[in-house]
């Protein structure tokens, strides 16, 4: 029945959205990109693109910071459009995409502090999609109980942070406990709310979100490999609600090596594919792509329903996955090292 | 992709009525004049180049240089332009044309450019920090005067309890023994909207035990970066030791909280705050010279910027345009190809010639006319009045090449269409002094500039709307009609028959209410003859059955005006195909069009005529017959319908059913023809087209490849179930026509028809040349060309097949449809009417009912409901409507009679249109 009611409210949002993604770069777009010889060049020729002159009004040289700060920019005037234009159930929704990078500026700034780096210039690299008001003030807790009392307990993640107080010091490892913590409450949060909406955007949503929880798994099984997280921590940390719960975990769980976990991973016909053809060798491309070439295929793939929310996600994820791509193509470009240039990963 | 080809080259029909006449030119230019050859082009406008390296990206070509530092310069110009407008210092804009700079101007003009800019930021970086110490020391001042304030209510405490002023004691006297509770503070100010957080999590960290007064600082601080203003409040902390104090330090440095030294004894505040006023006032006198200066600057500029910005715009396109063209090997000249009329030709030389000149090149550029077999973009000369109407027909479709341009018969046709569906004296009027207003302060207007979407879409329609006034006037005063009342000018023809002392002497006071009838034989003042012009004003008065006759007398002409325009749109598609030189299509596509159209529907426009003229109120002769009276004229619906039936029926006017019988002699005959020759068009109009040139191209074929003999035995075969295979034939050969004639090349004596060898011209030299090029392998393997036809044919096929049997069928049934359709003008027409009938009798009539002051005073306010309702609902409203059904009745009505509509439009290099362009999207933003 949503269907039918779908365009009272989120209609005109959902023709922006479909508006803004038609702007994606394109493969041929891509195909120019690549050919530049300078920063001047690609600016040059984003200019032709959706992007049009937001990079004309920069006085001097264009470096890559600069490039990096005004697509981030245009993602956020056009994320806060949406957001200052929507109704409920979409405003949460939209505010739920801005959680993951809430999580994301708080680690960071956890990190920063404990390097004795000065706030200012890690604020200057927050996601400004997740910045909130209490965010400056987080070097002042050296605990992740203070850290909670003090700051988080006014913000959304609260909830999510309550696995994660005691009263030992913040130190690196903790950090990343933390942050694969609040993603993973996050991660299940979001994908209760969404399975209570229902509709299409359950399907497309549940399907997306299912993907993040084991990619974020497998992941950390991986990167836990000679460390000293234990096995039952790690369990811990896995989002569960991926397609990789239960079985899947459990063997994840119990990996030790890379092999291990391939060999958990083939029993599922979706990452099975994901796997072959990664590996060490040159020309070979990192598990890490993969993943993020399956996303986008998630993604796209999302725009091929209608009357759902998903692409609102979907648009965003895609939308950060071209910045990183034109970063990338930009560093490749003022570095001088075209040979990994074309490493990007093309939105279909 | 037309069925036409391209067009033979003569130069008939020039002016509005076809598209004007284009060539493809080369030009050769030297590098060293091509800056200025485009700069003289690009003023005169009438070129269209294309683009010669569409395989190189952007950023590869050869003047991508020179079109950067552009983009800086307009970039620096659009800088000026902000700084300008912040200041509110107002831009000199004359909307002059400054010619295009030269291209070493161009450094001059960088470096002016630069030299601004840097003045600029020099003088912004000054006035930032200064402004920053400015709102410093402002922040500093208020906070001394609040913290005053919080002190001295502390005082007062210290007077009400005792262990307060111990505390502030020890505040105060610092050398107290350091047991007793040490309180101390900091002083700062933070953003007002972020106070209740800060507040809160300063509780929260540390857990009470601070003590913080706030109070708002009343004046609005400019942000010194940014310019916007700001709400702050000064707050003060109290607490005890050093970990809080670190704490709190870290919180105020979270939220962005400035803190300030706040001196401990209201001694030295005082000194304090002293040695800030004078250090602000010091400030302002310095600040005030650097925006003094700052202002000057941008005076100085702002004369110039717009004048700048038009010149670097144009440098700009110049460099654009240079990028679309050819390098030549030798570097030394440049090759563009473009589109322009063949008409202009001579000021295209003549302004090459001028560019040539000017840049002191000694060798003359060269315009070489080419021969094409592309189509050249359609490009139709308006002026302001014709825009209007060409626009109407462009929003449609751009008329393809050369063929006739539908806009000069629009320009008449419209606003009568529109007239018939709005005829009101009254409200035509509003509407043509509407439009007049706009054509007299046409210039005015123009130079507002005015963004409103609504406002620009009326006064650029502005002789459209003029116009559609004046015909409404017209129609009104055909229909008699002005603001649902009637005027008697030339006095009626119709006298009333009963009297005065009928209906005193015979009536009672109920029974004159009563409608009466006038009796037509009685009524009708036959001696002055009929109202002379337009409606009988007597009509007005007749209640009940002046709706009848309106729609009877509405409903005939609509269908008159209507198959008029349909025939003559067909008359222009015979123009068209004579034009084209298609004998073929008048001949088999035309005449069976014609004949269709004019055996019934010319027809029946004769049946309303005849009827119009021959049967009148009295009983008299028609065509032989005795005609007793009205109740017996034709009915033409009917005996239409009974035409199709070919219904036997009794002839003159007898029986009860006289209406429905034949009234004029030979009638059954002639209708029997035709509809006999209507019939049999259709089949022509569908398949003799295709037969023909099947036929013709099989003869060819058999000649040229004898081998193919069997297959054209069973094509032979095939043909006889002819339906399906002509259809399929015609769209065949059109491809094959499309391809150029190979056969003919093959075998040049055995050209069959008349219009075989026209359109061997029609695709012109070029095609020609690629022939020939090919000859001699396909001498050698003709089966071989063949077969290549025969696998590429069914590629095109389907389209243009559909294409074919749609046209067909939609003339057909569309000639009933279209017939249908115009019934929309008496539909619309009577509606209005109505409308206006019921604004009157509702509203302003009202108003006649009182006497005296109150009817005075109820006068003059209905009137204004009765005049807004009419303007609002009568005149935009329904003026709206029947231009929306008037657009409806050229495009689809009246254009698909003739119109092709695949051309592509003219898009010429033009200064005028860049800056523009560049204007419109700088307001838009």
């Amino acid at each position: 029945m949503g269907e039918f009611f779908f365009n009272i409210d989120h209609g005109y949002l959902e023709a922006l959205i479909r508006g803004f993604k038609g702007g994606i770069l394109t493969q041929s777009d891509y195909a120019n990109l690549v050919q530049c010889e300078t920063l001047e060049d690609l600016k040059l020729h984003i200019q032709s693109t959706d992007y049009g002159n937001f990079l004309a009004n920069e006085p001097g040289a264009i470096t890559v910071g600069v490039i990096d700060e005004r697509l981030k920019e245009k993602l956020v005037t056009e994320f806060t459009h949406l957001r200052n234009n929507a109704l409920e159930p979409l405003a949460t929704f939209l505010d739920y995409i801005t959680y993951a990078y809430m999580i994301d500026n708080i680690v960071l700034l956890i990190t920063g502090t404990l390097h004795q780096r000065p706030i200012a210039e890690l604020i200057s690299k927050c996601h400004p999609l997740g910045s909130f008001e209490q965010m400056e003030a987080i070097h002042i807790a050296s605990t992740p109980a203070e850290l909670y009392n003090a700051v988080l307990v006014d913000t959304p993640l609260a909830n999510y942070f309550v696995d994660c107080i005691n009263e030992q010091d913040l130190d690196e490892m903790n950090v990343e406990i933390i942050r694969n913590t609040l993603y993973k409450a996050y991660i299940e949060d979001f994908y209760k709310f969404c399975e209570n909406l229902g509709g299409k955007t359950a399907e497309v949503m549940c399907e997306i979100l299912a993907f993040e929880a084991d990619r974020r798994a497998i992941i950390i099984t991986i990167n836990s490999f000679d460390t000293e997280l234990s096995k039952d921590d790690r369990e811990k940390l896995y989002p569960r609600c991926g397609k990789l719960y239960p079985e899947g975990l459990v063997g994840l769980a119990r990996a030790d090596d890379y092999e291990q976990v391939k060999q958990v991973c083939e029993w599922y016909g979706d990452y099975k594919a994901l796997f072959e053809g990664t590996g060490p060798n040159p020309g070979d491309k990192t598990l890490e792509d993969k993943f993020f070439e399956h996303e986008v295929k998630l993604n796209v793939h999302s725009y091929l329903h209608q009357f759902h929310f998903g692409v609102f996600y979907a648009f965003i994820k895609l939308k950060e996955q071209e910045m990183r791509n034109v970063i990338w193509i930009a560093e490749c470009i003022s570095q001088r090292h075209r040979s990994k240039i074309d490493n990007y990963i093309p939105i279909l | 992709m037309d069925q036409y080809g391209t067009a033979p080259s003569p130069a008939e029909h020039p002016g509005i009525f076809r598209s004007e006449e284009m060539c493809l030119a080369q030009l050769y230019i030297q590098s060293e004049a091509a800056y200025g050859c485009v700069a003289e082009l690009g003023e005169l406008g009438l070129v269209q180049f294309r683009d010669l390296n569409p395989d190189i990206s952007a950023f590869q070509r050869k003047y991508v240089k020179e079109v950067r530092r552009c983009d800086e310069m307009e970039r620096k110009l659009r800088f000026l332009e902000r700084e300008i407008k912040k200041d509110q210092v107002p831009m000199l804009d004359t909307g002059e044309n400054p010619d295009v700079p030269q291209p070493r101007e161009m450094i001059d003009l960088e470096a002016t450019f630069e030299k601004l800019e840097n003045e600029l930021r020099e003088v912004n970086q000054n006035e930032e920090t200064l402004k920053k110490n400015f709102n410093e020391l402002t922040e500093l001042k208020h906070i001394l005067r609040k913290t005053q304030t919080f002190f001295e209510e502390h005082e007062e405490l210290q007077v009400e309890a005792l262990l307060p002023l111990e505390v502030t004691r020890d505040l105060h006297a610092p050398d107290t023994p350091a047991l007793i509770m040490q309180l101390r503070f900091v002083a700062g100010v933070i953003q007002r909207e972020r106070l209740p957080a800060f507040e809160r999590l300063l509780w929260r960290v540390c857990r009470g035990n601070v003590f913080l007064r706030q109070s708002d600082i009343d004046d609005v601080i400019q942000d010194a970066v940014t310019g916007e203003s700001v709400n702050k409040t000064v707050f003060i902390i109290f607490f005890q030791g050093d970990q809080l104090k670190t704490k709190v330090k870290k919180i105020c440095e979270g939220f962005r909280a400035t803190l300030y030294p706040c001196p401990d004894t209201p001694q030295e505040r005082r000194e304090m705050s002293i040695g800030v006023m004078t250090r602000i006032e010091d400030l302002k006198t310095v600040l005030g010279q650097t925006q003094d200066h700052r202002h000057r600057v941008l005076v100085a500029a702002s004369k110039n910027v717009r004048m700048w910005l038009t010149k670097v715009r144009k440098i700009k396109s110049i460099y654009h345009t240079l990028n679309l063209f050819n390098i030549d090997v030798t570097q030394k000249c440049l090759i563009a190809e473009c589109w322009c009329p063949v008409n202009e030709l001579e000021r295209i030389k003549m302004s090459l010639k001028r560019g040539t000149e000017d840049s002191g090149s000694q060798v003359p550029s060269i315009l070489h006319r080419m021969e094409t077999s592309e189509n050249p973009p359609t490009y139709h000369k308006t002026n302001k009045f014709t825009r209007g109407f060409q626009e109407i027909v462009d929003a449609y479709g751009m008329a393809t090449y050369r063929e006739i341009n539908p806009a000069p018969y629009t320009m008449i046709t419209f606003p009568f269409l529109f007239a018939v569906m709005f005829g009101d004296m009254g409200h035509g009027t509003v509407m043509l002094l509407a439009g007049l207003f706009f054509i007299l302060k046409e210039k005015q207007l123009e130079a507002a500039r005015i963004r409103d979407e609504i406002f620009n879409t009326f006064f650029n329609g502005r002789y459209v709307i003029f116009l559609m006034g004046a015909f409404s006037i017209y129609t009104g005063f055909i229909y008699n009609d002005i603001f649902s009342k009637s005027i008697n000018l030339f006095g009626s023809s119709w006298r009333n028959t009963y009297g005065a002392d009928f209906f005193q002497e015979h009536l009672t006071y109920e029974e004159q209410e009563k409608p009466f009838m006038l009796v037509p034989e009685k009524g009708f003042d036959s001696p002055g003859g009929p109202y002379p012009f337009g409606l009988d004003p007597v009509w007005n008065l007749a209640e009940s059955n002046k709706l009848s006759f309106l729609n009877s007398m509405k409903m005939k002409a609509s269908v008159i005006l209507g198959i008029t325009q349909m025939a003559f749109g067909l008359m222009l598609s015979l123009y068209n195909h004579r034009y084209f030189k298609s004998d073929l299509d008048i001949k088999w596509m035309f005449i069976p069009q014609a004949l269709f159209l004019g055996c019934i529907f010319v027809y029946l426009c004769l049946q309303i005529i005849a009827k119009w003229l021959f049967f009148t109120a009295e009983a008299n002769t028609v065509f032989g017959y005795d005609y007793p009276g009205s109740n017996c004229a034709p009915s033409l619906l009917i005996g239409l319908i009974n035409m199709f039936m070919q219904k036997s029926r009794d002839k003159g006017f007898e029986g009860p059913t006289c209406y429905l019988n034949f009234w004029y002699p030979g009638q059954s005959f002639f209708e029997f023809i035709f509809l006999a020759v209507a019939i049999c068009c259709v089949p022509v109009m569908l398949f003799a087209k295709p037969y023909l040139m099947w036929k013709e191209d099989q003869l060819r074929r058999g000649r040229g490849h004898a081998h193919l003999a069997p297959v054209e035995l069973i094509l032979l075969v095939v043909a006889l179930v002819q339906v399906p295979l002509m259809l399929f034939a015609k769209p065949y050969l059109l491809w094959r026509r499309q391809k150029g004639y190979q056969p003919q090349i093959d075998q040049p004596g055995t050209s069959g028809g008349f219009q075989q060898s026209v359109r061997a011209d029609m695709n012109g030299e070029d095609v020609e040349v690629v022939q020939h090029a090919d000859e001699p392998p396909k001498e050698n393997g003709a089966s071989h060309g063949g077969g290549h036809g025969h696998g590429d044919g069914p590629l095109d096929m389907g389209d243009v097949m559909v294409y074919q049997a749609i046209h067909t069928i939609e003339f057909v049934l569309g000639c009933v449809s279209h017939t249908a359709s115009y019934l929309r003008l008496w539909a619309l027409s009577l509606a209005h009417a109505q409308l206006s009938d019921v604004l009157w009798t509702m509203v302003f009539r009202h108003a006649f009912g009182f006497d005296g002051y109150l009817g005075a005073f109820i006068t003059y306010a209905l009137f204004f409901v009765f005049f807004f309702l009419s303007v609002g609902i009568l005149v935009l409203m329904e003026g709206l409507s029947a231009f929306l059904h008037a657009l409806r009745l050229h495009w689809v009505e009246f254009q698909s009679k003739f119109y092709g509509g695949h051309g592509y439009p003219f898009a010429p290099f033009s200064f005028e249109k860049i800056l523009q362009e560049e204007r419109e999207a700088e307001e838009q933003a």
